[in-house]
C-alpha cells in the first residue's frame, strides 16, 4: 500500500539517534556478515610426523602465510587431532561450565583451528559468552584504560587529563596526536601527568611503529598495542607487513623490557577491501591466533576502530564479544575494544558496552575518553568524560567493578593544578617554549582544548622534535622534577623504569599498582568456578564504589 | 575534468614542485567523494592552493595500491622538492614528505566526511610551502566522534570500489588534467 500522509510514530521514530547511524544488509562477497559466511571454512585437521598437513579444508601446499604460521607455531600438534574431533557443542558447554575449571578449557583450545573456534563460538548466544569470559579472563581483577589526547595537542591540558584519569582509577592510558610532529610531546605530559595522580600507571603513545618504539626506548612510555595484524594476506601485505615482521616488532618491545600487546579487530579487512568472503570473526580468529604464535602476551581487540563495519550487520555487536571471549580461550590479555563510537544512540553504546563490562576483562574499555568526546583524537569514544558519573552509578546499581572510582571535585582540581605546575618546571628547566601561569590556571578548571590559550604551535613542533633528537629519556625528566621539588612524581617515574628492567610486568595482562607491585595472569589467575569464586569486590573496593559524591546521608537531613 | 594518462611517473628534479597522487578509482570508476563532491572540484582546490603559493604541481595515479600513506609516500618519493600529497577518492588525504617513514607523515586528515573544498585548499597551500621551506602552521584538524557510525560502513564500501581498480605490480601514471569549465 502506497501512503503519502506519514504516522507521526515513524516521523518520532526517524528523528530518534539510532537512525542517523549506518546500517547494510549482509553482503557476503565482501566480507559483510558477522559470524558465519558462507566461504568460511569448515573446521579440519591433518598432522603427519608432528607437522600439520591440512588446516581446514586446505592442504599444506595450498597455505596462505597465515594458515602457514598458525600451524607451525600456534597450534599444539600433539593434541590436535583429539581436540578436532570433540563435538564443538560440546566445547561450548565446556566454556560456559562453572565446573570446567579455566586451565581445562585452555588444554582443549591448544588444538583447535581457526574454523573449529568460530564454530564453538557460533553455538554461543550473547549470555553465554559472558559467562564464558567471567571465567576465562586471564587476570582475575578486572580493570580500564583510557584514552587521554586533545585536539590541539595541548601538553599542559594532556598532563592534568592524564591526572584526572589516574585519580578515577585508570591503570593504563592512552594518547595520539593530532599532528604526528607532537608526539614526543605528548608522551611527556602523559608520563608527567599519570605519574603526578600515582605510580605504576602504564603509559602509550599511539602511533606510527618505528617512532612508537623509539619513544618507548626512550622511557617516556611504558607499553604499546598499536601493533596492527590483520586475518587476511592480502591486508597484511596492503600495511607493508608479515606475521614474521610483526613478530620482530613483538620481540624488539621485549628486549627493553616495555609491555605490549597486538592489536586487531572485525571490519578491518572489509575497510581495506580484503575480507576475500570470509565471516568478521573467522578472520579475527586467525587474528587471535597469530598473536598467540607470536608469544605476545596480549591482544586489542573488539573490533577497535572498524567497529562501524559490524555494527552495521546483523549479530555484529555479538561476534564483537565472541572476539574478545576467543582472545581469552587462548590464554591472552584482552583489552577488550568500546573505545570507538560506534552509534549515536546512548542505548545501543551502553548495551555493547555491557557485554564487556559485567564480565569483567583484562581493560574493559582500551580508551574511555577520559576528556570530552570533541578533544578525542581517536575519533571519540563510545563514552567520555561527561558520561562519567553515570558509569560510575552503573559500578554502583550493579555492584561490578568496572575499574573506576568516583572522586570528588576538590582533589581532581588540587591534582590537575600539580600536573601542570610539575610540567611547567620541565619544561622551564628543557628551554622548552614556557608554559605561563595563565595556563596551568586554564588546564586545572577547563573542560577542554576550547578553554586553552593558543601556544606557539611553530615553536612547540620544534621544541618536540628536540626530545628525540636530543634522546630526552624518562631518566632525564625524573631528575628535573626531582631537582624542582617534584619528589613523589620523579620517584614514581623512577620506579616505573625500574620495572622495565625487573620485566615482571612482561607477564600476561601485568597491570602494576599503587605500591610499584604487578599484578598479572600469573600472580592473580582467574580462578571463576561460579558463584563465591574468582574475582569478588573487596570490602574497600566496594566501599570505593558505593560513595559517589551525589548521594545523599541520613546526617544532610538533620 | 579530463584525467589523461601520459606515461609512467618519473621522478622530478624542480626543486618547486608537489606531487599529487590520486588513488586508482579516482575521477575514473568513482567521480565523487563519500560527501558527493565532484573530485574534479576536490582536485581543483589542491592544485590551486599549491600554485597560489608559488610552487608547481605535477599529478599521478596510483595502481599499485590503493593505501593511502604508500600513494603519498610514493608521490613525495617522485617529488623534486621531497612533497607529496595523497588523495584517496572518497576523500582521505595526507601530505607526505619522502625521508619520513611511510606510515609517518607531515599531516593527516582521516576523517573524509569533514573534509571541505577550503581545507583541500589549505592543504594544497601548506603543501607547496613545506616543499618552498617554510614551517607553516598545521590545518586544523576537524573532529567529529559521530562521522563514524554515520559513515564508516559507507566508507568500506568505497574503498573496496577503489580497490577493485588496482592493478597489481603496475606502476603508478602521470595524468595530464584538464578541467572543463560550463
Amino acid at each position: 500500500m502506497q501512503t503519502v500522509k506519514r504516522s507521526k510514530r515513524y516521523e518520532i521514530l526517524d528523528k530518534r539517534p539510532v537512525n542517523q547511524d549506518g546500517f547494510v544488509v549482509e553482503w557476503p562477497e565482501q566480507g559483510f556478515i558477522a559470524m558465519s559466511s558462507p566461504a568460511d571454512p569448515k573446521p579440519s585437521i591433518k598432522v603427519e610426523n608432528g607437522r600439520i598437513v591440512e588446516l581446514d579444508g586446505k592442504p599444506r601446499e595450498a597455505f596462505d602465510m597465515l594458515d602457514q604460521f598458525l600451524a607451525d607455531y600456534t597450534i599444539d600438534t600433539t593434541v590436535a587431532e583429539q581436540v578436532m574431533a570433540m563435538d564443538s557443542v560440546e566445547i561450548a558447554r565446556k566454556l560456559v561450565d562453572v565446573n570446567v575449571p579455566r586451565q581445562q578449557v585452555l588444554d582443549i583450545t591448544k588444538g583447535m583451528t581457526p574454523a573449529k573456534v568460530v564454530e564453538v563460538l557460533n553455538h554461543m548466544n550473547v549470555v553465554e559468552l559472558m559467562m564464558a569470559m567471567q571465567k576465562m579472563r586471564a587476570r582475575k581483577t578486572p580493570s580500564n584504560q583510557c584514552h587521554v589526547t586533545n585536539v590541539r595537542d595541548n601538553p599542559v591540558l594532556m598532563a592534568a587529563d592524564a591526572v584526572h584519569a589516574g585519580l578515577l582509577g585508570f591503570d593504563e592510558q592512552e594518547t595520539t596526536v593530532g599532528v604526528v610532529r607532537y608526539a614526543p610531546f605528548n608522551a611527556l605530559a602523559l608520563l608527567v601527568g599519570s605519574q603526578t595522580a600515582r605510580g605504576g600507571i602504564l603509559t602509550q603513545d599511539a602511533l606510527e611503529e618505528a617512532t612508537e618504539l623509539r619513544l618507548a626506548m626512550l622511557g617516556l612510555t611504558s607499553y604499546a598495542e598499536t601493533i596492527s595484524i590483520y586475518g587476511t594476506e592480502s591486508v597484511f601485505m596492503d600495511g607493508d607487513d608479515t606475521p614474521w615482521s610483526k613478530s620482530f616488532l613483538a620481540s624488539a618491545y621485549a628486549s627493553r623490557g616495555a609491555k605490549m600487546r597486538f592489536t586487531s579487530g572485525s571490519g578491518s579487512e572489509v575497510q581495506m577491501a580484503g575480507a576475500e568472503g570470509k565471516s568478521m570473526l573467522y578472520l579475527e580468529v586467525r587474528c587471535v591466533m597469530m598473536a598467540k604464535g607470536a608469544g605476545v602476551q596480549g591482544l586489542q581487540n573488539g573490533s577497535i576502530s572498524c567497529i562501524g563495519v559490524p555494527a552495521a550487520v546483523p549479530s555484529g555487536l555479538r561476534a564483537v564479544a565472541a572476539e574478545n571471549l576467543a582472545t581469552m580461550m587462548f590464554d591472552l590479555e584482552v583489552a577488550s575494544g568500546n573505545d570507538q563510537t560506534f552509534s549515536h544512540s546512548p542505548f545501543r553504546n551502553t548495551a555493547k558496552m555491557l557485554c564487556q563490562m559485567l564480565p569483567g576483562t583484562d581493560f574493559i574499555f582500551s580508551g574511555y575518553s577520559a576528556m570530552p568526546n570533541g578533544d578525542d583524537m581517536f575519533a571519540g569514544s563510545t563514552f567520555d568524560s561527561s558520561d562519567l558519573d553515570d558509569y560510575l552509578i552503573i559500578q554502583r546499581d550493579l555492584m561490578v567493578d568496572g575499574g573506576l572510582r568516583p572522586v570528588d571535585e576538590e582533589t581532581v582540581i588540587k591534582g590537575r593544578y600539580q600536573a601542570a605546575k610539575a610540567l611547567q618546571a620541565v619544561f622551564e628547566e628543557l628551554d622548552f617554549p614556557p608554559i605561563t601561569d595563565e595556563e596551568v590556571e586554564a588546564a586545572t578548571y577547563g573542560n577542554g582544548s576550547e578553554d586553552m590559550p593558543q601556544r606557539n604551535v611553530v615553536e612547540d613542533l620544534k621544541a618536540a622534535e628536540r626530545i628525540l633528537r636530543d634522546e630526552i629519556t624518562g631518566l632525564d625528566i625524573a631528575i628535573i622534577l626531582a631537582k624542582r621539588g617534584f619528589r613523589e612524581t620523579a620517584e614514581r617515574i623512577f620506579n616505573l623504569l625500574k620495572q622495565r628492567v625487573a620485566g615482571d610486568y612482561l607477564h600476561t595482562s601485568a597491570i602494576i599498582n599503587k605500591d610499584n607491585q604487578v599484578i598479572s595472569a600469573v600472580n592473580d589467575v582467574n580462578d571463576y568456578r561460579g558463584p563465591g569464586s574468582g574475582y569478588r569486590l573487596s570490602k574497600e573496593r566496594w566501599e570505593e564504589i558505593k560513595n559517589i559524591r551525589q548521594a545523599l546521608k541520613p546526617t544532610d537531613f538533620s | 575534468m579530463n584525467l589523461r594518462e601520459i606515461g609512467t611517473a618519473t621522478k622530478g628534479i624542480n626543486p618547486r614542485e608537489v606531487v599529487v597522487a590520486v588513488g586508482p578509482a579516482f575521477g575514473k570508476d568513482v567521480t565523487k567523494s563519500i560527501m558527493k563532491v565532484d573530485h574534479a572540484l576536490i582536485l581543483r582546490e589542491i592544485l590551486s592552493g599549491i600554485e597560489e603559493q608559488g610552487a608547481t604541481a605535477r599529478v599521478i595515479r596510483s595502481l599499485r595500491t590503493a593505501d593511502l600513506a604508500f600513494m603519498a609516500h610514493e608521490a613525495a618519493k617522485l617529488s623534486g622538492s621531497g612533497i607529496g600529497v595523497g588523495v584517496q577518492s572518497r576523500g582521505t588525504t595526507v601530505i607526505h614528505q619522502r625521508d619520513l617513514d611511510p606510515l609517518s607523515n607531515l599531516e593527516l586528515f582521516p576523517q573524509s566526511p569533514l573534509i571541505t573544498l577550503e581545507t583541500y585548499r589549505a592543504i594544497g597551500r601548506n603543501a607547496a610551502m613545506y616543499a618552498l621551506g617554510d614551517t607553516p602552521n598545521p590545518v586544523p584538524v576537524v573532529n567529529d566522534q559521530m562521522a563514524r557510525p554515520k559513515y564508516q560502513a559507507i566508507a568500506a564500501v568505497l574503498y573496496i570500489k577503489e580497490c577493485e581498480s588496482r592493478i597489481a605490480n603496475a606502476k603508478s601514471v602521470e595524468l595530464e588534467v584538464a578541467f572543463s569549465y560550463e
